[in-house]
């Protein structure tokens, strides 16, 4: 039941995040598409637009494959854990895939701003790129904390 | 290094040297001009509207002659060519090409005109087709479909709405025109929605026949050809290769007028720089025979441009230092180990009245940060070489990307010595290769230790580094303050500052709280913790005081003195938000380690090692993207939001210079 739990948080964390970053992602690339048609020449600035709300679903992914590695489902050496353990690591891994599923929706639609913005002044991609990134710094700060919980929670004993 | 200092520039100078002197101060592209007095008796402004105008549709037309070369005869472009720049070229061929220019603009003109053709023939196609369309039902008919009977006959072509067989026409006819004389019905076609027929009667029953088709929904082709359709398509397929070949010849003209792409591209550049260059003589004052300039020259070049111009042109230079309340431009100046961060500082804003250049501060800060959030010493390595190589590869880089370049360059070295910091290489390579094909238990040297196996200690040297970079933003503060007399603020709003957080820093190491969560012990000898305790209450006191001198009663000053103390919090959130070097240094090493055990996962042996590499190169290549644009934005962020808040507003106005501002081309320098 423990080791259910442990992999339920794991998949959860790659699956919504996951989920929110395609979901930004793919709306940034519809808007970066609309550039492109005008003037194919910003490929390069629009695609990195872009690709900024993806990194949730990367870090997903991480708390994801540490999770399953702390409780060896991957790597080998699985044993069978406590409801309570069980629990702990599913609650680590829900900053990773509540606040990762929120800040690539969010963190998206700057990005399209910031899209907009190199359509009309492209010397400006840097701006767009850091206003997108200050949404993204709540999806780090999530995947620290999930991160060292999960660390954490592996040298709990209970 | 600096702000550049600058100076008023005035030149006056004769007209008849007009041409030669602004065409030498745009390649010397030193002077920002700014407009002149208004006019008055003596100096008027030139009204340079039209020409501007008619240059402006110089240059859209060549434009559209580019886009058109650019699709019929696509150039070939290798993927680094934009790193190449703008091709470089002597002053001379921009003198001799004004004779050229109106020679190629005709050929602008031309493909203008020749992609309207192509276009004005495949609509005729277009049309033509849709004729030959409706034509089809009547090829059979071999006769005018005008037609409309002899001098006894008469004759109905025409179509009606359904399919009908023979029969059945005859006896719907021989229905409603019971009494009329015999008429011979022919179908010339049959389709699912209509029946073309011809139908000859004679004269004196025609009345009653028509009648007949009317009430049968009958209808008259609508466009009858005057020849029979068969001769009529022919003609139309006629028409129709006419124009194929029309086209054809068009874009072969098009194509052998792809070796003028240069020169269409030298004249968009040419009209350019005669654009900005008649925006300057529209602004300036001018006089019968003289002409006066006014505008901003950075000092370092105001000594050698006057000599220059009074020698070459009889000009009369005037340099002064520029008023206190003057809107001067603003230019810095670097060396080169902080120039790259130029353009980062750029793109914030430039320093406003009475700031520091924050250049070489935050270039300090740029590398060390950038580096310890990608933390690789192969990412770094990558970063370093590829970035070193393409600035020698393309030595005539543009300069935006050749700072971008550079600023990699020396982040990719700060990441290597980060990376032997942290003991990571791509990770954990060196350990899964030696266990899965060596069996041996070896790792990359770590020199101090590894973030994945003790984040607590990394989340505390992340903000003390964050520490460390605010308080040199607050000490920056402190001397912008001093630099121009406002010691009091300097001491109330740095010092004080400085005093309390220093305080709250010593009394939290020592505390159980912090011990506990970082595994870090660290005793101090009592005086230090008394001190501290005092230096906060010290730092407190002076900011509950001072913090509200500006409100103008003594509870209003406490008011908002308590209300900055409380700015206490945004120091915290500041500090805290330095864990992001943690957590971006920890998310490219996990994925790197990921990436490797999923390569391992086959085990040793030819096909192992085969998996390996693939999954090493497309993952690791991956993984070093990915970080490469975290670590960037993040670390403009750390300097923008955390560090420039602290001291630096920016608002200075750009240098813009009178210069060549072009696209494709630009001019060898003349020493």
């Amino acid at each position: 039941m423990g080791m259910l739990l442990a992999v339920l948080g794991a998949v959860c964390a790659a699956l919504v995040a996951g989920a929110g970053s395609s979901v930004g992602v793919g709306m940034a690339g519809e808007a970066a598409a609309g550039v492109i048609t005008e003037d194919p020449n910003k490929f390069g600035k629009v695609l990195l637009l872009q690709l900024l709300p993806g990194t949730q679903g990367i870090y997903g992914l991480l708390v994801a494959f540490l999770t399953l590695s702390q409780i060896g489902v991957i790597g080998g050496g699985a044993v069978e854990i406590s409801l309570w353990k069980g629990l702990l690591y599913f609650a680590s891994c829900m900053p990773m895939t509540v606040v990762g599923y929120w800040s690539a929706i969010r963190q998206a639609r700057v990005s399209i701003a910031g899209i907009n913005l190199v359509a009309k002044r492209p010397d400006h991609m840097t701006k767009g790129m850091i206003l997108a990134a200050m949404v993204e710094t709540y999806a780090i700060f999530a995947l620290l904390i999930s991160i060292l919980a999960v660390f954490g929670v592996s040298a709990v004993n209970i | 290094m600096a702000v550049l200092q600058m100076q008023h520039i005035q030149i006056c100078a004769l007209k008849s040297n007009r041409k030669r002197l602004l065409e030498f101060l745009q390649r010397r592209g030193v002077v920002e001009l700014i407009d002149g007095p208004e006019a008055d008796d003596v100096f008027q402004k030139d009204d340079v509207t039209p020409v501007r105008a008619a240059l402006e549709r110089e240059i859209q037309a060549a434009r559209r002659a580019l886009e058109v070369l650019e699709r019929l005869a696509p150039e070939k472009t290798s993927m680094l060519a934009s790193l190449n720049g703008r091709t470089v070229l002597k002053p001379e061929v921009y003198d001799a090409f004004e004779e050229k220019a109106p020679e190629v603009a005709a050929v602008a003109a031309r493909l203008d005109a020749l992609e309207r053709e192509i276009g004005d023939r495949q609509a005729e196609i277009l049309k033509t087709e849709t004729a030959i369309e409706a034509l089809q039902p009547w090829v059979r008919l071999d006769i005018s479909m005008q037609f409309g009977g002899t001098r006894k006959t008469a004759a109905f072509i025409g179509s009606l709405p359904e399919p009908m067989r023979y029969d059945e026409i005859v006896a719907r006819l021989a229905a409603l025109a019971p009494d009329a004389g015999p008429a011979a019905v022919e179908i010339i076609s049959t389709s699912n929605d209509q029946t073309c027929i011809f139908l000859l009667t004679g004269r004196p029953d025609a009345k009653a026949y028509e009648d007949a088709l009317r009430a049968m929904g009958f209808a008259r082709p609508a466009s009858a050809t005057s020849v029979p359709p068969a001769e009529q398509l022919t003609r139309y397929k006629a028409q129709i290769a006419d124009c194929r070949q029309a086209i054809e010849s068009a874009r072969q003209e098009i194509i052998g007028a792809a070796s003028c792409r240069g020169d269409l591209k030298f004249l968009i550049d040419y009209d350019t720089m005669r654009i900005e260059k008649y925006g300057v003589i529209g602004s300036m004052a001018q006089s019968k025979s003289t002409f006066i300039l006014d505008g901003y020259i950075p000092k370092m070049d105001a000594e050698r441009l006057q000599r220059e111009l009074e020698s070459r042109f009889d000009a009369v230079v005037s340099l002064e230092d520029p008023d206190e309340d003057a809107d001067v431009p603003v230019k810095l100046k670097n060396g080169w180990f902080s120039d790259p961060v130029e353009s980062v500082v750029d793109s914030f804003s430039l320093p406003g009245k009475g700031e520091i250049d924050p250049t070489s501060i935050t270039a300090v800060f740029y590398y060390v940060l950038f580096g310890l959030m990608l933390s690789d010493a192969a990412y770094g390595a990558m970063l370093f070489f590829g970035c070193w190589w393409a600035t020698k590869r393309f030595p005539n880089m543009e300069i935006g990307m050749r700072r971008m370049l550079k600023l990699f360059q020396y982040s990719g070295l700060a990441t290597i010595f980060w990376g032997f910091i942290f003991g990571s290489f791509f990770g954990d390579i060196v350990t899964i290769v030696g266990k899965t094909f060596f069996g041996a238990d070896i790792a990359f040297p770590t020199l101090w230790f590894s973030p994945t196996e003790n984040p607590m200690l990394m989340l505390v040297f992340s903000m003390g580094v964050g520490v460390v970079h605010l308080y040199t933003g607050l000490i920056c503060s402190f001397y912008q303050h001093w630099k121009n007399g406002r010691y009091k603020d300097a001491i109330y709003d740095t010092v004080f500052w400085l005093l309390l957080i220093t305080g709250l820093i010593l009394m939290l190491i020592p505390s159980s709280m912090f011990q506990d969560m970082s595994q870090i012990y660290v005793t101090f000898p009592p005086f230090v913790n008394t001190a501290a305790v005092w230096m906060s209450i010290l730092g407190a006191i002076g900011i509950v005081l001072t913090g509200g001198r500006d409100a103008a009663s003594l509870p209003g000053r406490i008011a908002s003195g308590l209300y900055s103390l409380y700015g206490a919090t945004s120091w915290l959130s500041d500090i805290l938000s330095y864990s992001r070097l943690l957590a971006l240094g920890l998310a490219t090493g996990v994925i790197a380690s990921v990436v490797n055990q999923m390569g391992s996962m086959l085990g040793g042996g030819v096909v192992g090692a085969i998996v390996l590499l693939l999954v090493f190169i497309i993952g690791q290549l991956l993984n070093f993207g990915i970080n490469l644009l975290g670590s960037y934005v993040h670390t403009n962020r750390l300097q923008y939001v955390e560090f420039y808040g602290k001291f630096y507003e920016g608002g200075g106005r750009p240098f813009s210079p009178f210069g060549v501002h072009t696209k494709y081309f630009k001019f060898e320098e003349d020493k």
